[in-house]
């Protein structure tokens, strides 16, 4: 028995996901949505347009394969996942090395040619496809591994190498990603670091300002910044690092990453639990954090709307089955420890207090990686589910984990809208990160005036983040102010001025208008 | 938090397929789902019954009967009130296991735990253990013995509603099996069993 525990116990979950279909966005309907600059009555900036010498350019410098004129084949970048916003881009370039990314971005600086750099274009705040004709950078062609130091933990690679592609390769050695999300399947390692990403293991890894121990991006001007450190300590002048994590490919396009890796745990186990209420929810994650302490990996807390998604879309079952119709709350639970045993006992000592305490109204615990699997995609397909019903406001907030489910009740109250379909949150917990998803068959002005700003100013009130891990992109560039102080505004358009003086790296994200307000 | 004076952990064991999550399923729901899978890892639920007026809360853990997708197997004993060993009066194989799941038994719960055999699926007509070899099982070592059948419904209430008057009656005399609950709840609270006068449960209401 021992040697057979053992076994599964060595495939990490992550492993076993990888099955996972590849997230597509384009596979539910065929609907486009509007045009961005129309729908959200842009303007377009002061760049060139692009003529046919500058596709001879690229045509020279890349060969024709790797320039994309093709309006068809365009589309596929000009859409994002959740099709929330569409670009008019006629050209798409997909270069293979630094250099090439370098020469890319002299040329267009010098000829005032907008850029919109793409990495696996799973973003959900609009930040990864073009408003207007960008010339979009797609990193996917930059996917080598450059070195995996087994010793130190450290894995260095180009920027296009997918998630899942890293993690399996990691997992022969032993390692891990220390970040890991429902669209590891297509999403970049660039645009995990360029946007920050954050996802399902944060509460015990940490972000990416932690993991990323060193990069190399090139700057507007073509110039290479070569940050590409390895080493676990250097505290030597400024952290340059940090600026190009999570500022969305506007002040250069990363490269290169290495990142700091995690052994794989030994032992992987995942329960879900049924709950009550909200504050029952909040009882366990505290009794979780006592009882499971530094073995904890995850905390995900899914509603009865969100997990229905799984259900009823994609006919999932619920392991759960001591009452019929449901349980108000879900729990996933994740431990990651070094000894089975040690962590049997945790968490058997976790379930039996949760259960004694009427905390949990029943639950499963298992490590079987079938089982894991399943649990898993019952709380990761959510994102991709709702799709299905049309058009998605989604709202990725942090806020204090004492009014964390308050927002979904709230706007439960606000929008009583015969054509919503469905309002309901799901998110990581333990990391006071709750996503919000309102869906309607389509899009409606009005409807998304209800919402917003009215969330944004609520989330502000409480002191919570408009933009927990999904960042800024181009649907929040209105709201920035309500999580950032106007001091930090400014220095970051001085950064701006400065990284990119003609502005010409993904404009109308992030900072939008590039004028700071005087 | 819940009004209830007992809190017992019941945890049923045995071969895979013998029906033990059916008769949870029987006993929590009233139901007898058709074409149950394989239990995988750990389920676990409460249920709440009432015994001479007394509250009694159950903790019911039905474990997966086949090894592969066994998972906490220590923890299911740790702390168990009882243990039910369920084998299929029509299987014998399921019957020659049993000696097998009293020494994980032996190893890893209570010498107090409260054990109850049980021969399941009476509704069956090709009977392959005779009730008195069942019986005599049990009287060897020492448990209780009850035959049932999930689909019909048969002697299901009962097998529970007697655990939970027995393990009432023993708490009452102290004779529990005494663990190291010394544990601290999430209000603070701290109890051990038989520390209270009308207690034996590892946990105050």
């Amino acid at each position: 028995m021992k040697w057979q525990r053992l076994l599964y116990n060595n495939m990490s979950p992550r492993i076993l996901l990888r099955t996972f279909q590849r997230i597509s966005g384009f596979r539910f309907s065929s609907t486009k949505p509007a045009f961005t600059s129309d729908r959200y009555n842009v303007k377009r900036g002061a760049y060139a347009s692009i003529s046919n010498d500058h596709v001879a350019f690229f045509n020279e410098l890349l060969g024709r394969n790797r320039v994309i004129v093709d309006a068809e084949e365009c589309e596929g970048y000009n859409i994002d996942y959740a099709k929330i916003v569409r670009g008019k881009s006629t050209l798409v370039l997909k270069p293979r090395t630094t250099d090439e990314v370098s020469t890319i971005l002299k040329f267009c600086n010098e000829n005032r040619l907008a850029v919109c750099p793409q990495s696996g274009n799973t973003g959900l705040v609009g930040g990864s496809v073009p408003v207007f004709d960008e010339i979009v950078i797609s990193m996917k062609f930059m996917n080598k591994i450059i070195e995996t130091n087994e010793l130190a933990g450290v894995l260095t690679c180009e920027a296009g190498c997918v998630l899942e592609d890293l993690d399996n390769h990691l997992g022969t050695v032993g390692l891990m990603m220390p970040i890991d999300l429902g669209a590891k399947g297509s999403c970049l390692i660039g645009g995990c670091v360029s946007t920050n990403a954050g996802g399902l293991r944060l509460l015990r890894y940490g972000n990416l300002h932690g993991n990323v121990l060193g990069l190399e991006a090139v700057k507007a001007n073509g110039e290479v910044i070569d940050c590409l450190n390895t080493l676990k300590k250097n505290n030597t002048g400024y952290h340059l690092k940090h600026l190009f994590i999570g500022s969305e490919g506007t002040l250069g396009i990363v490269t290169k990453v290495a990142i700091q890796c995690p052994p794989l745990p030994k032992a992987v186990n995942v329960a879900l639990l049924g709950l009550n209420s909200f504050e029952k929810v909040l009882k366990a994650f505290r009794l979780a954090k006592a009882e499971l302490a530094e073995i904890l990996s995850s905390f995900e807390m899914m509603d009865k709307r969100s997990i229905d998604i799984s259900f009823t879309t994609f006919g999932m079952k619920s392991p759960l089955t001591s009452k019929t119709d449901g349980h108000d709350f879900y729990v996933l639970l994740e431990t990651s420890g070094s000894n089975v045993n040690h962590d049997e006992e945790k968490l058997g000592s976790f379930v039996e207090k949760a259960l004694a305490d009427d905390i949990i109204e029943d639950g499963t615990l298992t490590s079987d990686p079938t089982k894991v699997k399943h649990i898993w995609a019952l709380r990761e397909r959510i994102s991709e589910g709702v799709l299905k019903e049309g058009y998605v406001f989604k709202y990725d907030i942090s806020i204090p984990l004492s009014s964390y489910y308050k927002v979904i009740e709230v706007i439960q109250e606000r929008l009583r809208d015969p054509r919503v379909i469905r309002i309901s949150g799901y998110g990581h917990l333990g990391d006071g990160n709750i996503h919000v998803q309102v869906s309607i068959p389509s899009y409606e002005p009005d409807i998304a005036s209800q919402l917003e700003p009215f969330i944004f100013e609520y989330v502000s009130e409480l002191r919570g983040s408009v933009s927990a891990e999904h960042g800024i992109g181009f649907v929040k560039t209105k709201y920035l102010h309500k999580s950032r102080t106007s001091s930090e505004i400014k220095l970051m358009h001085q950064l701006k001025k400065l990284m990119d003086p003609n502005g010409i790296l993904n404009p109308y994200k992030v900072l939008h208008p590039l004028e700071f307000p005087a | 938090m819940e009004d209830y004076k007992f809190l017992f952990k019941v945890v049923l064991v045995g071969n895979a397929g013998v029906g033990k999550t059916c008769l949870v399923r029987r006993f929590t729901q009233g139901l007898f789902p058709p074409g149950q899978g394989a239990t995988i890892g750990v389920d676990f639920m409460i249920k709440t019954v009432e015994v001479e007026n007394e509250k009694v809360k159950l903790q019911i853990w039905d474990t997966a009967g086949q090894e592969r997708f066994r998972s906490i197997t220590q923890s299911y004993y740790r702390s168990a009130h009882a243990l039910i060993l369920v084998y299929d009066i029509s299987c014998q194989p399921t019957f020659d296991c049993l000696p097998d799941w009293l020494r994980e038994i032996e190893e890893y719960a209570s010498n107090k735990v409260l054990r109850i055999l049980v021969g399941n699926k009476i509704d069956r007509e090709d009977r392959e253990i005779p009730t008195h070899v069942g019986e005599d099982f049990a009287q060897r070592h020492g448990m209780y013995f009850l035959e049932t059948s999930a689909k019909e419904a048969e002697n299901v209430e009962r097998l529970f509603m007697e655990i939970a008057a027995e393990l009432m009656e023993q708490a009452r005399s102290k004779e529990l099996p005494r663990y190291e609950t010394n544990t601290t709840s999430i209000n603070g609270k701290t109890t051990s069993i038989g520390d209270t006068s009308n207690c034996g449960c590892s946990r105050l209401s």
